[in-house]
């Protein structure tokens, strides 16, 4: 039945003649429904991300950007969450799926890593066994392959003695371990997407350079598209080649990641940049000491929202920001932004 | 882990202690006097006196404790008052009917009452969650000794599937022995299949919350091992506390079960020791009850390492 399943997901997967992008999401929304009115969290959004690339998520708690991951795998609980648009993975759009079909996507051509290392792995099962579980189940191992495999994936994300280790526990396990698990898992089945949700944000600065320098070498080991979640722009800088900033369940701009910070065109992404400490800064002339913040909070997401989202907190809001809605548009080749007054370069003919 | 299980054994001696000291007080206490009754109606007063000196229930409350402990200690219950049998042998004739009854009940228990909180949880707010919650509060507040006539009326009595009332040792043949003991174990589950149905509805329903239970479900596993793999194995703790501790409930049970269906077990022999003041058969049957408890509880205890690594002793 798996098997079957299996097979037709895999076809789909490798469709001769699709030549898209590796996922292209197109007016995602996502909603739910709670007692006192619908929450927007993801707005129609709508970006995609090509085989072996990495594309940053940023925005502020609560903008819809892990809603978005979560529903690109169809983890949102339907209902009272209910995703339209079109999540396109290699031409199928995931959102016709059966859940079981679904079953054979997660953990398998996509995967996820979460944020909370500390609290993904279940506390009661050993490592190898949560490793292995995804490669007996995808890829039909049994036990003792699937355990071998395991201590192999620990080896790769360089946990020292994975032979040992694969028969531990979670608790017996550091915060870093764990997230280097983590990966370990959601890579096992070669996934040709990975999802990271935050994956670095509950960890040390230390260890999140280590995680970071092991997500890099495994993306270029293993070829795997990133598709990364975060709030931290340090990370983005360090990980990303393209980036969409998202604001209250919205795209407001996207670009690679050269041109977004050097050039940020939409108001919301000038404040996070402005908002982001530099060492060192505070030697610079005066008046550049002070960090920027951007004033207001985050609209409600259970009214509609008329006209720009960002408007009431924007420092170049005008009459039109507050009726008409901006749509996204080329800004500069390559660069688009939702912002009515955002510069346009003149585009050559 | 060795020395933990010695150390548990050694904290039951208290505690037995103390059962031991309420069990022998509260009769001691216990209105009604077992000379009278043994003497009957025609004794005059002497009578009495002379068959209370022959029992020794004229010498102080410290003195017979004493005495009654140390014979215990030395494995040795007493003789019934009225039968002038050994209680330990009274109680060996009617300990395989109880345990069977226990046991089939707690089996069949945990089957049902598991599943049926699993379930409930997965599916929480929907009509089989209700209907499980209903159920729950339904066994919780039926007797058992009401449940039991309504059963035996309508499987035994009105559809005759099954036999009224009686016992049939397993050495018989084992369709007899369930046959007999099917009515009875629900009669006296349903008080404990609701109280682990509602434990294990809410333990699951916060486990399947936590976060590992997103990643599995991001890992590609389907729900059936997700709930009974993933999540069942973290709520398992408090569900096999609440079946521990419903024994409890199960040995009180059983007192009216075996009542209601005619059984011949120490539930029975319990009562009538009561009705005849026969104080060294309550207070064997008792003890036993108590220590069997004690131990179900320990075992229990160390079922937990199982079940959860992080948990060592």
């Amino acid at each position: 039945m798996t098997e079957t399943v299996l097979n037709k997901t895999q076809t789909a997967a490798s469709k001769a003649g699709h030549t898209g992008p590796l996922l292209q999401v197109e007016d995602l929304r996502t909603h739910f429904r709670t007692i006192d009115g619908t929450v927007r969290a993801v707005d129609g959004v709508s970006f995609h991300i090509a085989g072996g690339e990495t594309l940053a998520v940023v925005g502020e708690s609560g903008c819809g950007k892990s809603v978005t991951s979560m529903s690109i795998l169809r983890l949102i609980q339907e209902p009272p969450g209910k995703i339209t648009g079109r999540i396109l993975f290699q031409g199928t759009n995931l959102l016709d799926l059966s859940e079981k079909e679904m079953r054979a996507i997660r953990g398998n051509a996509i995967s996820m890593i979460f944020q909370e290392p500390m609290t993904s792995l279940n506390p009661v099962l050993t490592v190898g066994r949560q490793i292995g579980e995804t490669l007996r189940l995808h890829q039909g191992m049994d036990e003792k392959q699937a355990e071998a495999r395991a201590v192999e994936m620990l080896d790769l994300v360089h946990i020292p003695e994975a032979k040992r280790r694969v028969r531990e526990y979670p608790h017996q396990l550091s915060g870093g371990m764990r997230q280097r698990v983590m990966i370990a898992m959601a890579l096992a089945c070669n996934p040709q997407l990975l999802i990271a949700d935050e994956p670095t944000t509950a960890l040390d600065v230390t260890i999140q350079a280590q995680i970071l320098d092991l997500m890099r070498e495994l993306k270029s080991r293993l070829g795997s598209a990133i598709l990364l979640v975060t709030h931290d722009l340090g990370v983005v800088a360090e990980m990303a080649e393209r980036i969409v900033v998202m604001y209250a369940g919205r795209k407001v701009e996207e670009a690679t990641a050269r041109d977004l910070f050097a050039r940020p065109r939409h108001p919301y992404t000038q404040g996070l940049l402005g908002a982001v400490p530099r060492l060192g800064s505070s030697l610079e002339a005066k008046g550049r000491s002070r960090l920027s913040e951007i004033p207001g909070i985050v609209p409600n997401l259970k009214k509609p929202i008329i006209g720009c989202a960002f408007a009431g907190r924007c420092p170049a809001v005008t009459d039109i920001c507050r009726s008409v809605a901006p749509a996204v548009e080329t800004k500069a080749p390559g660069h688009f932004a939702a912002c009515h007054h955002a510069p346009r370069e003149a585009v050559a003919a | 882990m060795l020395a933990y299980i010695a150390r548990r054994v050694l904290a039951t001696i208290p505690v037995m202690l103390i059962v031991a000291f309420f069990v022998f007080s509260l009769l001691y206490l216990a209105p009604g006097d077992p000379a009278a009754v043994i003497a009957g109606d025609q004794a005059t007063p002497q009578d009495v006196e002379r068959i209370r000196a022959s029992l020794g229930l004229d010498r102080p409350f410290v003195v017979r404790f004493t005495e009654w402990l140390w014979r215990i200690v030395q494995g040795d219950l007493g003789v019934s008052i009225f039968t002038n049998l050994p209680v330990s042998h009274m109680i060996a004739q009617r300990i395989e009917p109880t345990t069977s009854l226990m046991l089939i009940t707690i089996v069949l228990a945990i089957c049902i009452a598991v599943p049926m909180g699993v379930v409930a949880a997965w599916k929480a707010g929907s009509w089989i969650d209700r209907a499980v919650m209903a159920f729950a509060v339904f066994g919780f507040s039926v007797p058992v000794f009401v449940t039991g006539y309504v059963l035996a009326y309508i499987f035994a009595l009105q559809l005759d599937w099954l036999p009224v009332q009686g016992y049939t040792p397993l050495s018989e043949g084992f369709w007899p022995f369930l046959e007999n003991l099917i009515l009875p174990a629900i009669a006296l589950g349903s008080i404990y299949i609701a109280l682990i149905a509602r434990i294990t509805r809410a333990t699951m329903l916060e486990v399947l919350a936590q976060d590992y239970i997103r990643t599995a479900k991001a890992k590609g596993l389907g729900s059936r091992g997700i709930l009974f793999l993933h999540a069942l194995k973290n709520a398992a703790v408090p569900i096999s506390t609440v079946i521990g501790i419903g024994i409890a409930l199960l040995i009180g049970g059983a007192v009216v079960t075996e009542s209601v269906f005619a059984i011949p077990g120490l539930g029975r022999l319990t009562v009538d020791a009561i009705l005849r003041r026969d104080y060294p058969v309550i207070q064997g049957v008792v003890l036993l009850f108590s220590f069997v408890y004690v131990l179900v509880n320990l075992a229990i205890d160390l079922l937990y390492t199982v079940f959860d690594p992080r948990i060592r002793y």
